[in-house]
């Protein structure tokens, strides 16, 4: 039989390629920096800002020796909105649909994030059924953030149908999520004290086929890309960015997670309906842009776990929390209840009255600890916010990672810590 | 070569299989649409241009211009302009909304008190016209034909009945086909 058809094991080929050690890496980025010192002759090469696989509109400029980059100056802030300095305009209600178009791919995570903040910060309880709610769209964000993310990736390094194949999976979450919350990714649909709206009929049957239909759809992923030759090649022992590197450079998330460190906030600071729920935190320990790959695929089949065990536990009840102080009241009760239209004015015209202080609260957003701080000065609106995006740090640890790389290995390493520069430049 | 590849040749085995693949598009359902020929219906949560509801005993539109929406806003897009009839009703002499500063954040119909704007199923907005994008209390108006009618019966909560489909396959987008 052809040497050629075989599938290459994890375990055959890492002996076929060295896996460089911490003490290699370190010497090998001492030698580019030497060489970069000593010789004049490098060819810069700006890479973006309309590059297809920059993800956005970030700019690299390579320093090139021969195919080996020596450096990279990134460059940032082509997407700059400047929506901190909005929210400093607008009360707590208006600011939940600047942060769905941060990370635009995973919307939901970001009005999560949020609300959470504001809700720890003027001491709001959300009702169990608002979190379970929440559970479940954190989940199906985090499903159609790691389908795209595989679709870009893999494009990325050749391939144009498979990029289709995601496409048409990550249909299906949009779907649910239009049906749920009236907009494929600007959703908008937390509340500080719950989410907008209760399920609709029929969602449960729905959400329970994609969540059945699509480990499956991993499986067939994983046929395709995990023991394909040239994804393999390509993926494995590249782009190698160690846990103490992690570290240094705040890189969290799933990057993180292929280093070895099981450091996941739905563990570690529970929020929502975390605690209630069984599931494990993907780990791998290679550290590279194949196990980063790993990683992803195995928090798809946990979100399908966490999103089962959410619908067959939902609890019944209120989805937002009957708090007239801060937020805002059920639509059907507004048209009803005399008091829910006082309280319907009240919040628009005063806003929610947040007491003064400050918070930060973090979350395990798709593409790592995305961080909302708020200060606040009293009243409706924050003197301060800012967010701690996930893709601000991986992007600046652009540079560490793919310094001694080859050329042709960056657009795959810089795929593999999954940018987004709505969220990055903000 | 050994013999098990010379029969796997003779046999075409791979190039069977691959076609299997290839050939398992024709049978099962497909998942795109032809556009403009056929339409998906989006769901009755879905949030869509507005359109200002008419009173069905008055005749005139059921917006009390109280300001909620132009203040909720969060990209300011409403202007609206209040004014008394003879009857003593508050009642809006003028409702702009600007499209093109609209994020469809559904706030606007949230917070109105008495289920005057609502976000319809219409979204095709493209046009070669920005006035096209500006609004006004006659066009919104207008657009109520776009609302669907569960609205008028109940309005916003699990007014709308689940768009079927509970029975379509996850592969398929039966249930969303007009």
């Amino acid at each position: 039989m052809d040497a050629g058809h075989d599938l290459p094991t994890p375990d055959a080929a890492a002996g076929a390629t060295h896996r460089p050690t911490q003490e290699e890496l370190r010497e090998r980025k001492a030698r580019t920096r030497r060489h970069l010192e000593r010789t004049g002759e490098v060819m810069t090469l700006s890479m973006g800002p309309q590059h297809p696989s920059t993800h956005g509109v970030y700019r690299a400029v390579l320093d090139l020796d021969g195919e080996v980059v020596l450096a990279v100056r990134p460059e940032i802030g082509n997407l700059h909105r400047g929506v901190e300095k909005l929210c400093e305009y607008r009360t707590y209600h208006q600011i939940i649909p600047l942060t769905d178009r941060l990370d635009y791919i995973s919307g939901f995570a970001m009005n999560h994030g949020f609300c959470e903040a504001a809700e720890k910060l003027m001491g709001v309880e959300v009702p169990d059924r608002g979190r379970y709610i929440r559970t479940i769209a954190h989940e199906l964000c985090r499903l159609a953030n790691h389908i795209l993310w595989l679709g870009t990736h893999v494009m990325d390094l050749g391939t144009q149908t498979f990029f289709c194949i995601c496409f048409r999976d990550r249909e299906y979450v949009l779907d649910l999520f239009e049906m749920l919350t009236g907009a494929r990714l600007t959703h908008s649909f937390c509340r500080i004290g719950g989410v907008a709206k209760d399920l609709p009929d029929g969602f449960d049957q729905r959400c329970r086929k994609v969540i059945d239909f699509l480990p499956k759809r991993v499986a067939e992923y994983e046929r395709i890309i995990k023991h394909n030759r040239i994804y393999y090649k390509r993926a494995k022992n590249v782009g190698i960015f160690t846990a103490e590197d992690c570290y240094a450079w705040r890189v969290t998330g799933p990057t993180l997670r292929s280093a070895g460190v099981a450091r996941d906030l739905r563990k570690d600071e529970p929020y929502a309906a975390y605690p209630e729920v069984e599931f494990e935190v993907a780990v791998e320990y290679n550290a590279d842009v194949y196990d980063r790959f790993l990683v992803r695929m195995k928090e798809i089949r946990e979100s399908c776990k966490i999103i089962r065990q959410c619908l067959d536990n939902l609890p019944d009840g209120p989805f937002l929390a009957p708090d007239a102080g801060h937020s805002l009241p059920v639509k059907k009760n507004v048209l009803r209840d005399p008091a829910a239209m006082i309280q319907d004015f009240y919040q628009v015209f005063r806003g929610p009255q947040a007491p003064k202080g400050e918070v930060y609260r973090g979350i395990e957003a798709p593409k790592g600890e995305m961080g909302f701080y708020i200060r606040s000065e009293g009243g409706s609106k924050p003197a301060r916010v800012h967010f701690a995006t996930p893709s601000f740090y991986h992007g600046q640890a652009v540079p560490a990672l793919v310094e001694g790389e080859m050329v042709a290995d960056v657009v795959a390493i810089f795929a593999s810590v999954d940018l987004v520069l709505g969220d990055c430049d903000r | 070569m050994g013999l098990v590849d010379i029969v796997k040749k003779g046999t075409f085995v791979d190039i069977l299989r691959g076609m299997s693949v290839t050939g398992t598009y024709f049978v099962v359902d497909k998942v795109t649409v032809e556009y403009p020929k056929e339409k998906l219906h989006p769901y009755p949560r879905f949030r869509g241009v507005q359109a200002l509801l008419t009173d069905p005993e008055t005749g005139d539109t059921k917006c009390v211009a109280c300001m909620l929406c132009a203040t909720i806003c969060p990209s300011r897009c409403i202007s609206i302009v209040g004014e008394q009839t003879p009857d003593g009703r508050s009642h809006p002499a003028g409702f702009d909304l600007d499209l093109s500063r609209c994020v469809f954040c559904g706030f606007c119909e949230e917070v109105c008190p008495e289920a005057a704007i609502v976000m319809t199923r219409q979204y095709e907005l493209a046009t070669f016209d920005k006035n096209d994008l500006y609004l006004d209390k006659e066009r919104l108006l207008a657009n109520q034909v776009y609302a669907h009618k569960e609205l008028f019966a109940h309005p916003g909560e699990r007014g709308a009945p689940a768009p079927a489909a509970a029975g379509a396959a996850p592969g398929t987008q039966e249930g969303r086909r007009p």
